[in-house]
């Protein structure tokens, strides 16, 4: 059995290079503006500004790869800012918190969820990229929810179930679909209560501030000592912030997967190869390769396939 | 390329290598640029009968990869004339020989045991818990090598790559997952919840 798949689905990659041979310039001209589900488009809109708008806290679990993170989460809004914070019930029991986060920034994920067209390429916004459909789904948290099943409309990103509140539009419940309809990873709410009113939070012993990274300005940690480029970028994904040049990290978004590309300069010769760690949805790809005659090491982590990784990887250079 | 080549190539596009396939696709690329170019060609042609638009593809990184692979072998099979602190010094080239210890060491039972599975979601993590006879990964990326491993002439194998490159990855998953966390807690639909993906949290 296992035999005669393997064959069928060699037959199957043969059967689209031959596809291919034929008709690659038709499929270059296929996709002008897809069909859009104006009403999903809706509910992702109200799901992108509910975030800012709610007064919210509740018990979240992520469950990937056979284990359940859990964690307590509030998001609290007032003064022209919202304040958010994550405390891990599980494992370390690490505090994130993100305070006076002002509600006019609206970064890149955000605006792409608003429908907005970042990009200059010909495009109808994240309807380009993927397909939308609207269902009713089950109750999460005790909640009534609208199902939107988002399927990637090409190889380079993953499918997302997501259920969304049908009164306030937060996310309750969000599936991550890799190739072969298999889930990656599920996000959801145990319980959610909307009330300002905040319960006590567990102590915690690490406490992490969220960094607020201005989409206008960049930041660099290691810079590397000449200015690179990515070559390639699966079509959609935007720059979360100006980052160019010499700062060794790139981030990259379409609204719904987000990647980020770390270069550093090597000063050894190294072997040329490549690994891969895969978490849940999560992708961390690293490559050591020589761009003209220096030896780098390349890694790309995000919630993407580890092809779109290796792509994206095989396509730095150096500035000229 | 052989069918074997084709099926492994298969599996990387559908997200679905283990680390068998990604070795067998490592191992060939040396030698066989119809494969990096055939990998370029299924992207294309995956897009096209998706109906998706076709994304630029007008680089060929085959022969740049190609010439890395030679120059790069050459230069770990030079014979090690160099002390110990130099060898301390080279963090990459010394992971690279410690994993080949490493691989020669265990593969016996650990690689027997990886070729059974298939699990494509799962041999990252065995890779994190398997012991390492050299285990010497420190949180800021340098490798310490144990001197009685980073002094003896050893074989170069392919899996010793693969290996050495396994324990990378892993390390710099843990590096930069809190900076990539910081990006899509601004960026992605779902607040600060990016941040549970992040293996140790960091003040």
């Amino acid at each position: 059995m296992t035999s005669l798949f393997s064959v069928s689905k060699k037959l199957f990659r043969y059967l689209l290079l031959a596809v291919f041979s034929v008709s690659t310039s038709a499929g270059a001209n296929a996709a002008s503006c897809p069909d859009d589900d104006a009403v999903a488009l809706s509910w992702l809109d109200k799901m992108s500004r509910s975030l800012r708008q709610a007064n919210y806290h509740g018990v979240v679990t992520l469950q990937r790869d056979g284990d359940m993170q859990v964690m307590q989460v509030s998001h609290i809004v007032g003064d022209g800012s919202s304040s958010e914070r994550l405390v891990e019930l599980t494992g370390r029991g690490a505090q994130v918190e993100r305070l006076s986060h002002p509600l006019d920034c609206i970064h890149p994920g955000d605006r792409l969820l608003r429908g907005e067209v970042l990009l200059p390429e010909k495009s109808c916004g994240i309807a380009t990229h993927y397909r939308f459909a609207v269902t009713p789904g089950e109750r999460v948290a005790g909640r009534e929810v609208v199902r939107i099943v988002i399927e990637p409309r090409d190889i380079y990103r993953f499918g997302y179930v997501v259920d969304l509140d049908e009164e306030t539009g937060i996310m309750l419940k969000a599936q991550t679909i890799g190739h072969g309809h298999k889930t990656l990873e599920t996000m959801q709410f145990a319980n959610i209560v909307y009330s300002d009113n905040l319960p006590e939070f567990s102590q915690a012993d690490v406490i992490h501030t969220a960094q607020h990274l201005d989409p206008q300005s960049a930041s660099a940690q290691y810079p590397v000592t000449r200015a690179w480029s990515i070559g390639w970028l699966p079509l959609g994904f935007a720059a979360t912030d100006p980052s160019t040049g010499t700062s060794e990290r790139r981030t990259y978004t379409d609204g719904f997967a987000v990647f980020s590309v770390f270069l550093e300069e090597l000063n050894v010769e190294v072997r040329a190869g490549e690994g891969l760690v895969k978490r849940g949805g999560t992708t961390s790809y690293t490559r050591g390769m020589r761009i003209d005659d220096q030896p780098v090491l390349v890694t790309v982590i995000g919630e993407v396939p580890v092809n779109t990784a290796r792509m994206v990887a095989d396509s730095l250079d150096w500035l000229p | 390329m052989d069918e074997r080549m084709g099926e492994s190539l298969s599996a990387l596009m559908d997200d679905e290598a283990n680390e068998l396939e990604l070795e067998r696709v490592l191992a060939q690329v040396s030698q066989d640029p119809e494969l990096r170019r055939a990998w370029i060609r299924y992207n294309v042609a995956q897009q096209a009968v998706q109906g998706s638009q076709i994304a630029r593809l007008d680089w060929d990184i085959s022969e740049r990869v190609k010439s890395s692979l030679e120059v790069s072998s050459a230069t770990a099979r030079e014979p090690t004339g160099i002390g110990f602190k130099q060898r301390m010094l080279r963090p990459f080239v010394s992971l690279a020989v410690a994993a080949s210890v490493a691989a020669t060491v265990v593969i016996g039972g650990q690689q027997l045991a990886l070729i059974g599975s298939d699990d494509p979601y799962n041999y990252g993590r065995s890779v994190a818990t398997n012991a390492s006879p050299v285990g010497m990964l420190n949180s800021l990326g340098a490798t310490t090598v144990q001197a009685s491993y980073g002094m003896q002439a050893v074989p170069i194998l392919e899996p010793a790559t693969s290996k050495a490159y396994q324990e990378l990855a892993l390390q710099r998953h843990r590096k930069y997952m809190q900076e990539h966390a910081e990006q899509a807690a601004l960026n992605a639909p779902q607040g600060l919840i990016p941040f549970a993906r992040v293996p140790q949290i960091q003040e």
